[in-house]
């Protein structure tokens, strides 16, 4: 089935323009081009939409608003805005709402690329229940010891940006969140970043800061709400750590590039984000699908797909997807690395 | 009688006469002390007066200097003579003061004596900013006061005191420029905007033209096979290639399409051109002459660069007078006051109208009365609290919340009208209505030379 995409904005030339210019994803997706947000929604309660791509400033209803509004009833919906502005407060407030931020002018093969990858990644995904839950989540959880911590050393008068950074670097849902946020175009970056220090230090101390104490972008794991006792976030967590170190030395011995590093890095550290997802919202069963590979002597991801249709893999691969935090230029090395990493410390 | 009786007597006489005298001396004697007595505390008390009145005149930081009717300098102070340069008061007394250090205007053209403004100080007490010119050249600014000395009821001269403002002009002009900055930050982001929306739709459809190229370029090539093949081997399927190639193109939405992309194109390009060109006029970088300006066209300069401002949540119409004729201003200053009152009338508004999804209105229009030019800034705003109305001109008084303004935007505006144009500005506010800005700025430049308030 084609995917459908509503696209949004105040000025009739920009729906032109991207109307013209995407003519050609026209076999693959339903698009249609709405002026103003009013329309948007009035659209939207008659069609289900797969994506929104809207402007953010509009007289009237604005893109945010759109945006919450078209979550409410379709919670599996992408949401992407699409902004010549690049107003700190207003990206703020977006952080949260909007998967991803766009800056304008963008390219059409950027705008095809990333929603094409997102729709793949989504289609591979496949359960609708864990899409849906993919696509709202704002957080995910750390643990509480390192929450605890940013929080100290956020509100302390002598912190420094390195320390911060370092605290971030060492929690997988944390560094997941702060390369959402500073990949996200507002930056104008034009570039990846991988490295949570060099991330953090773009951001600066009072963004960061208003990020995490007024925005809520990181939060806390909470045990009372697991049910599946075999779970330790600790566990999982120290092991995506052991991964993403030796991944980085495999990687640097190898005399690979910065950007392989810091690639091969990430990617061992969140390789484990969709189990955290799982364990948070569907503790239950996870705690079956231990029950499963036990009983069955299968391996956890086959156990995984019996009860959920999916992997925990392609529930990460989702949201950093949604996140865009996955490599848009795929590197067979980093791959390699990681694997090779992993191989080791295998549960 | 003989010899010695009148001889006896004689000597009586004579020896009271003498005592008579001797005693008028003493007296004359003790008088002449004690006059002289007085004179010499009068002397003291006058060296006294003296010395008093000169370290008055030494210890004042301000320049004092007196000048006869010549115009002759007859007493100058230290601190006057240090202020323009001189080691000494006497290096000043005697000369014309008007020659010495008043002798050209601020862009060095000659200032005639007869012209100069502190005559008036011959017949009434005058405060006016001055420029004066060091020994060494250099411009100095100054407050000046002159009034003028009478003795017996006649004026024999004038006093002048004044005090260096150059550093207080250096802080106002730091302030305007801090202010100015301030709201050139505010509108670079919103000047973004407007470059970064036409760019993406001028983006797309450079995009899609390169693709219809494409596409034609396919078809053209299919109908040069088609005229190369002579008449008698036309192939049916060659026919139906073609027409099969039409439908796979969409040729007919290509040729709907095509002329409007570059159209709207060229539209883009040209709001792109048109804000990069209003920002440049804008700011006018290191204008700081008065210059006659077309104040209708100014105004659209301000609007356009802060459209991003007010276009979300008003809408903005302008009633300009057509016939008005060109006004003396600086125009980097003029722009930022105009460009100060929209932004004021766009909060106003945006203050009322959040998120209700409803526009207010900001109406500018521009008229002349008689030697005046008027520009009024009106909006649907909240309106000015009365209680306020009379303190908004103030420096740094704001009823924005902190980090949202320095306070400074209306008292810059007022010094800038007022002091710098010589204009006026008032406010006519009613709360629920909204509220009028009306500036009026004189014509000629004249009346702007000399401030002089008695």
């Amino acid at each position: 089935m084609n995917k459908r995409i509503l696209f949004v904005d105040d000025e009739k030339n920009v729906l032109n323009g991207l109307k013209r210019s995407l003519r050609s994803q026209q076999k693959d997706w339903d698009m249609s081009f709405v002026l103003g947000g009013q329309s948007a929604l009035e659209m939207s309660y008659n069609m289900d939409f797969d994506a929104v791509v809207t402007d953010l400033r509009m007289p009237g209803i604005d893109g945010l608003h759109v945006v919450k509004e078209l979550k409410k009833h379709h919670p599996e919906i992408i949401c992407i805005i699409l902004s010549g502005h690049s107003d700190e407060e207003m990206i703020m407030q977006s952080t949260g709402v909007a998967h991803q931020f766009l800056a304008k002018p963008c390219t059409t093969r950027d705008l095809i690329n990333m929603l094409t990858r997102i729709f793949s990644l989504k289609d591979f995904l496949g359960n609708k229940k864990l899409q849906s839950l993919v696509a709202g989540m704002k957080t995910i959880p750390s643990m509480p010891e390192t929450y605890n911590k940013i929080l100290r050393q956020l509100a302390s008068p002598n912190n420094s940006l390195k320390e911060i950074g370092d605290t971030i670097k060492q929690d997988p849902a944390m560094t997941a969140k702060i390369l959402q946020i500073v990949n996200s175009a507002f930056l104008g970056l034009g570039r990846h970043i991988s490295d949570t220090g060099e991330a953090v230090s773009l951001l600066g101390l009072g963004i960061v800061k208003s990020l995490v104490l007024s925005i809520g972008i990181f939060s806390q794991f909470d045990e009372k709400k697991v049910m599946d006792k075999a779970f330790s976030l600790e566990k999982v967590w120290q092991h995506s750590l052991k991964v993403a170190d030796l991944a980085r030395r495999i990687a640097v011995a190898e005399n690979a590039e910065k950007e392989v590093v810091d690639n091969s890095f990430l990617a061992g550290m969140l390789h484990d984000i969709g189990i955290i997802i799982l364990e948070e919202h569907f503790s239950e069963e996870y705690g079956r699908v231990r029950e499963l590979a036990q009983t069955k002597g299968i391996p956890m991801y086959q156990a995984e797909y019996e009860m959920f249709g999916a992997t925990h893999a392609a529930v990460g691969a989702y949201l950093l997807g949604l996140w865009a935090l996955d490599d848009p230029l795929p590197s067979t090395n980093t791959r390699r690395f990681v694997g090779a990493a992993w191989m080791v410390f295998r549960h | 009688m003989d010899t010695l009786t009148r001889l006896t007597r004689r000597v009586e006489r004579e020896q009271k006469a003498r005592k008579e005298a001797e005693a008028l001396l003493e007296k004359k004697s003790f008088e002449l002390y004690q006059s002289n007595q007085e004179l010499k505390s009068l002397a003291a008390e006058l060296a006294d007066k003296e010395e008093r009145n000169r370290l008055l005149l030494e210890s004042s930081s301000d320049g004092i200097y007196a000048i006869d009717r010549e115009g002759l300098c007859s007493i100058c102070n230290p601190a006057a003579a240090h202020m323009l340069g001189y080691e000494s008061p006497e290096q000043v007394i005697g000369k014309n003061a008007h020659m010495l250090f008043h002798h050209s205007h601020q862009d060095g053209s000659k200032y005639p004596e007869e012209e100069c403004v502190l005559q008036t100080g011959l017949e009434k007490e005058i405060k006016l900013n001055v420029l004066f010119w060091r020994v060494d050249g250099s411009p100095i600014d100054t407050e000046c006061r002159a009034a003028p000395i009478k003795q017996n009821g006649e004026v024999v001269g004038s006093v002048v005191s004044f005090t260096d403002i150059s550093e207080r002009l250096e802080t106002e002009m730091q302030l305007r420029q801090a202010q100015k900055l301030e709201s050139i930050g505010q509108l670079a982001a919103g000047i973004a905007h407007e470059i970064n929306t036409p760019t993406q739709f001028v983006n797309d459809n450079i995009h899609f033209l390169q693709e219809a190229f494409e596409d034609y370029h396919k078809l053209m090539s299919l109908y040069d096979q088609f005229l190369q093949a002579s008449e008698e081997t036309v192939q049916e399927d060659k026919k139906k290639e073609v027409n099969l190639l039409v439908e796979e193109i969409d040729l007919e939405y290509l040729q709907e399409e095509i002329p409007q992309a570059i159209s709207q194109s060229i539209d883009g390009l040209k709001r792109i051109a048109k804000i990069v060109r209003a920002m440049k006029e804008f700011s006018h970088p290191g204008e700081h002459e008065k210059v006659l300006i077309d104040i209708n066209n100014a105004i659209e300069t301000t609007i356009d660069v802060s459209r991003n401002e007010w276009k979300y949540h008003a809408e903005l119409e302008t009633n300009f007078d057509s016939d008005l004729p060109q006004v003396p201003c600086l125009p980097g200053e003029f722009n930022q006051v105009i460009l100060n009152l929209i932004v004021n009338a766009s909060h106003a508004i945006a203050d009322v109208v959040t998120n209700s999804g409803n526009m207010g209105k900001i109406l500018i229009s521009t008229q002349q009365d008689g030697d005046w030019v008027e520009i009024t800034v009106s909006d649907t705003g909240g309106g000015v609290p009365e209680e306020i109305q009379g303190r908004i001109f103030d420096p740094f008084f704001t009823t924005k919340e902190v980090g949202k303004g320095t306070g400074q935007g209306l008292a810059i505006t007022y010094s800038v009208v007022v002091d710098k144009h010589g204009g006026t500005i008032v406010l006519d506010s009613q709360q629920g209505v909204g509220t009028v800005f009306t500036v009026r700025l004189p014509i000629k430049v004249e009346q702007l030379e000399v401030q002089d308030n008695e």
